[in-house]
């Protein structure tokens, strides 16, 4: 607790207050060029307590901006978990085998390029349904940076871990639990970061198409057809700030799988 | 020891020939390396690191393999250890002929080669789990604990590798070799990476942690430092430079043991080798003063 209040940790404290203050100031002056087209700032706090004031109604004609909130990270926690566990295992024989590599890899090039909304009909198709389409859309674009650090660890393992497995006779599970495992899983770590930041972008993109649901349905339907454009802001706020917290999660879980040689 | 001076007589010709049969089982073969060669396919066409290599060596001999870097003695030492196979020729270790590692022959590698994600206690339980299969978990537990013991470590078994310094990290790889108690030793270049003070006290516990054992374990290790190998060795091999290298002369080390660092490097017969070492290795002893 003693370094909450160095003066380190009052030094960043105001450096972030001056950034935020200067961003402040550049919003109010784009809301005045504007002339009001764009909700200044104090505008915008309007709006975000009054949305705040039952962020968790849920009824059947509305629903609050925390149900929405929650209703779009349960769907990218489904698609980003099962494409997750689809990605580690692929990519891990990826890495292993030079014939899997050889394999999967050119399917995963081609796919991967491509934009993660190119999905959601096809989902729509298979699944009739959209917020399984949205699903569907979450967990492809999950895959792909999972899928390749996965592989670059496993094919990264060193010779000398290598070399203690064969010389004592390791068994094949002894070998996956005890240095493949270990050895990728920082690698493994940085891939699920990478996904769940894609994930949560496009959840947003794919609320917008599905519709009727989740923030990306706030910002489309309330804000921008609802004439709303502070609502708007509020949301974009949200949007970010959730969308940090998940990276900072994943930004602690390489910390604490992360080890010195 | 049979003393051959005396005269062989009729009467004591059995018991001469019953004593002499049991010293030859007393020194039972530990490695029978026979003109071995390894060669290694590499883009530029093939590369010979070792050619024609036979050397045995006896149950419980310490033997140093020395050379100039690249000479092939890690190649030697990982084609007995089934590293590494031979291209021609063979190699018998405990009288098998090696195909693959096996808990027979326990490995200390070059750097350390610990798994840097296990504590020390765990990095030697793994070891002892795989290598030992029909041991019980509390023998295993055991063997740990004991051979941790035995390197002074103990205190430090809940340690990562991270944590250790170079010689705590080497004696965990030295451990997690004994504790597979295998009847041969490999130590690739074991000491290598160590300053000097901790080099000279790694050597006294190599020694210690032999006699222990009644100096039944066959140790081979390789090395580029000529005073840790006479201070260690029976024998000491000096390789030629590679590729395709030879041994170029083995050279005993008649010391008796138990030997002591101090004194050792007095004895006349010390510094005999230490020289024929030297003049194996080096062809230069100084630059030429003249211009």
């Amino acid at each position: 607790m003693k370094d909450l209040f160095s003066k380190k940790t009052a030094l960043s404290v105001l450096y972030f207050m001056a950034g935020m203050f200067i961003l402040g100031g550049i919003w109010a002056l784009v809301s005045k060029i504007t002339k009001n087209e764009i909700p200044s700032p104090t505008d915008t706090w309007v709006v975000f307590k009054e949305v705040m004031q039952q962020p968790f109604q849920n009824d059947p004609d509305y629903k609050g901006i925390g149900t929405k909130l929650l209703s779009s990270l349960g769907r990218v926690a489904i698609g980003f978990g099962l494409g997750s566990l689809i990605a580690i295992p692929f990519g891990l024989l990826m890495g292993s085998s030079k014939i899997a590599m050889k394999m999967i890899n050119p399917i995963v090039q081609i796919l991967k390029p491509v934009s993660p909304l190119a999905w959601f009909p096809l989902g729509l198709a298979i699944f009739q349904d959209s917020p399984k389409a949205s699903i569907f859309m979450i967990f492809i674009c999950s895959l792909w940076p999972t899928l390749m650090n996965a592989a670059f660890g496993a094919s990264h393992i060193p010779q000398d871990h290598k070399n203690v497995s064969r010389a004592f006779g390791f068994s094949t599970w002894k070998y996956l639990t005890k240095i493949l495992l270990p050895f990728s899983l920082p690698h493994i770590i940085t891939g699920l970061r990478l996904s769940i930041g894609v994930a949560w972008m496009v959840i947003v993109a794919g609320e917008m198409l599905s519709g009727g649901m989740g923030l990306g349905y706030f910002v489309w339907e309330e804000g921008f057809n609802g004439g709303n454009i502070a609502k708007i802001l509020v949301a974009i706020i949200i949007i970010g700030i959730v969308g940090s917290l998940l990276d900072k999660c994943f930004t602690w879980l390489q910390q604490r799988f992360s080890y010195a040689a | 020891m049979i003393d051959t001076s005396t005269l062989t007589t009729e009467e004591n010709i059995t018991e001469v020939a019953n004593a002499l049969l049991e010293q030859a089982a007393k020194a039972e073969t530990s490695i029978e390396i026979n003109n071995v060669t390894v060669s290694f396919k590499t883009p530029a066409g093939t590369y010979t690191a070792i050619k024609d290599i036979s050397l045995s060596v006896q149950k419980g001999e310490i033997i140093s393999l020395i050379g100039h870097s690249g000479c092939g003695k890690s190649t030697l030492m990982s084609t007995i250890s089934g590293m590494v196979k031979a291209t021609q020729g063979q190699v018998i270790a405990n009288g098998k002929t090696v195909t693959a590692p096996g808990p027979d022959r326990g490995i200390v590698f070059q750097n350390y080669s610990l798994l840097p994600w296990l504590t020390v206690y765990k990095n030697i339980f793994v070891a002892v789990d795989s290598a030992l299969k029909d041991k019980t978990k509390d023998e295993k537990i055991a063997l740990v604990e004991s051979n941790l013991k035995m390197v002074h470590l103990w205190e430090h078994k809940d340690k990562l590798p991270g944590q250790l310094s170079g010689g705590m990290k080497q004696r965990v790889a030295i451990a997690r070799a004994f504790s597979i108690n295998p009847k041969i030793l490999l130590l690739d270049e074991p000491f290598g990476a160590l300053d000097a003070l901790t080099k000279s006290s790694m050597h006294i516990e190599l020694l210690k942690l032999w006699n222990l054992d009644n100096r039944e374990k066959t140790i081979i290790m390789v090395t580029h430092d000529i005073e840790e190998a006479i201070f260690l060795s029976d024998r000491v091999v000096v390789m030629n430079n590679g590729p395709a290298a030879t041994i170029k002369e083995i050279v005993d080390v008649p010391l008796s043991r138990p030997r002591n660092k101090k004194d050792i490097v007095h004895d006349p017969k010390y510094m005999e080798i230490h020289d024929r070492l030297l003049s194996l290795l080096i062809d230069k002893f100084s630059i030429a003063d003249e211009h």
